[in-house]
């Protein structure tokens, strides 16, 4: 004799979405980065543009925080309405990150989501220590293949240098993550 | 074995090791036994509430599961509520929703945050709510359930499992149940609902913040500036979120002692909450120092290194509440910073009271 009883979880309320498309090829792109203004942020992400950009012949079009006029950043709420269309604008694909905490993971991934909604592949960069939330946090947000470079840990208080080789070392997997 | 119903799962029985073992195999539960969400239990948790049991009260992120009161009442059941208690866990499942809170963020953050959950009004009577001695816990099945239940949604409907949806460093024990009731008949203060526009006559407050840190003063009769000294120096720290966040609320639980020492020197909330404001500062230079980057108000960006700068954007965002017994005790209960506390009322049944 068995007995029924509730989950507990509800249904998903979050409808699927898929990947907007890439070119099929980067050269003569336009790159953009859109920082969150966690240490190190940028260094990385810049050095990881300019090092993609000089492989594939793009260009590195745009670097700017993610709060109101670039002017600012915080990690922990999505992009500034005003920087999104500036991005959406300026750049054909785009790095963003770091997701190399809680909520920066949750909306690096949620930013990243919303290009690729209109249209720009975007790539989260994340952290092996943060991969597994910024993995949970795709398949949540109704896009499980965001795109997700993974780059030792920790970004903040690493040492310039030490960044520099692991974005130099990063360029084949971003290259994998933008092909077609 | 899942039924073909949706919601419905078939067990082999309802003994606690059966419901510990089919929790773990879905990844659910907070690691506390539980009470089996059975179809009885569940209808008469939905008994207490006038809502549809299939409304949809919001979306709850990260996880975007949606909550329902049929869904909250499944987790107040798991939780151990007793059914009066349940129209505030649908009133508190309505606040997780809303944008303000953050609750996306609240929940995958590093940061040790907790949805708090004050309870005011009617209800903290009639449902049999600790506003009094020991509210924070343990001992109150209101109380603890309550705050278990939102631990239950936010862990099942949220997805907010450690190292998942949940990515707290260190957790905290507020994270199993973080749920006061404010203590108005011991207030000198009208009910700190009625201060956000809320006059329903009950209903429920979320602040995500750390847990509460203590403030003991027993020496300052007759001179309300050393209690609020005290308070301003508990409020007044770089490990806070609050330093480099200006929006960020300060919750202060004053014990009722504390609170009639400063009304009785003719003191009112916005009183306390300007001095609290001009005295928790740290040099401007300090901060700066400590963090690169700043979500500061502008007017706090454009002062020199040797200013003092408040904890808070405004004093307004100092809030004030009355909890507890006999002592001299209060607490501060800083903020996660990117969040907005909200209060909602309380809809209970037209003979719930």
């Amino acid at each position: 004799m068995t007995t029924r009883i509730y989950r507990p979880d509800g249904v998903i309320g979050q409808p699927p979405l898929e990947l907007a498309a890439t070119p099929s090829s980067l050269a003569g792109m336009r790159i953009g980065v859109l920082d969150n203004g966690k240490p190190n942020a940028a260094l990385v992400m810049t050095r990881l543009a300019r090092s993609l950009a000089t492989r594939v012949d793009a260009e590195v079009s745009l670097v700017t925080k993610k709060g109101p006029q670039g002017r600012s950043a915080n990690a922990a709420i999505p992009c500034a309405p005003d920087v999104f269309e500036r991005v959406v604008a300026e750049s054909d694909v785009v790095i963003t990150g770091t997701a190399d905490c809680g909520s920066c993971t949750a909306y690096s991934v949620h930013d990243a989501i919303e290009l690729e909604k209109v249209g720009k592949p975007a790539i989260v960069v994340t952290t092996t220590q943060f991969a597994p939330i910024a993995e949970t946090m795709a398949q949540h947000f109704g896009l499980p293949a965001t795109r997700r470079l993974v780059l030792p840990h920790p970004i903040g208080g690493t040492a310039p240098d030490v960044l520099e080789r692991w974005a130099d070392e990063a360029v084949d997997r971003a290259l994998t993550l933008l092909r077609p | 074995m899942e039924t073909d119903v949706e919601q419905l799962l078939e067990v082999a029985d309802t003994s606690p090791e059966t419901l510990q073992a089919v929790l773990e195999e879905h990844g659910w539960g907070d690691g506390l036994p539980v009470v089996p969400p059975t179809e009885d239990r569940v209808e008469r948790m939905l008994a207490a509430v006038p809502d549809d049991p299939d409304e949809e009260l919001g979306l709850l992120l990260p996880r975007g599961g949606v909550v329902t009161p049929r869904v909250a009442a499944v987790n107040a059941v798991l939780a151990g509520c007793p059914p009066a208690v349940f129209p505030v866990v649908v009133a508190a499942a309505r606040a997780l929703a809303r944008p303000e809170l953050n609750l996306r963020g609240v929940n995958a953050t590093t940061h040790p945050v907790a949805p708090l959950l004050i309870v005011h009004g009617e209800i903290v009577r009639h449902a049999g709510f600790n506003a009094g001695v020991g509210a924070f816990g343990p001992g109150n099945r209101a109380n603890a359930t309550v705050g278990r239940a939102l631990r239950m949604l936010l862990l099942h409907v949220a997805g907010a499992v450690p190292g998942r949806g949940d990515a707290s460093s260190q957790g905290q024990p507020a994270k199993y149940s973080y749920c006061v009731a404010e203590n108005v008949d011991e207030s000198p203060w009208e009910s700190y609902a009625f201060t956000q526009g809320v006059t329903t006559p009950s209903a429920v407050t979320i602040h995500c913040g750390e847990g509460p840190h203590n403030v003991h003063d027993m020496e300052s009769a007759g001179d309300p500036a050393l209690i609020l000294d005290k308070i301003a120096s508990a409020m007044t720290s770089l490990g806070m979120n609050n330093a480099p966040i200006s929006q960020g609320e300060f919750f202060l639980a004053l014990g009722p002692e504390h609170a009639h020492s400063l009304a009785g020197a003719g003191l009112g909330r916005s009183d306390i909450a300007s001095y609290l404001f001009d005295h928790a500062r740290i040099r401007a230079g300090e901060l700066r120092r400590h963090f690169e980057e700043r979500a500061w108000a502008t007017w706090m960006k454009i002062v020199d290194d040797d200013h003092m700068l408040p904890m808070t954007g405004h004093p307004d965002n100092i809030r004030i509440f009355v909890v507890g017994g006999p002592g001299k005790h209060s607490a501060v209960i800083p903020s996660w910073g990117m969040t907005e506390s909200v209060t909602v009322p309380v809809v209970e049944k037209d003979d719930a009271r």
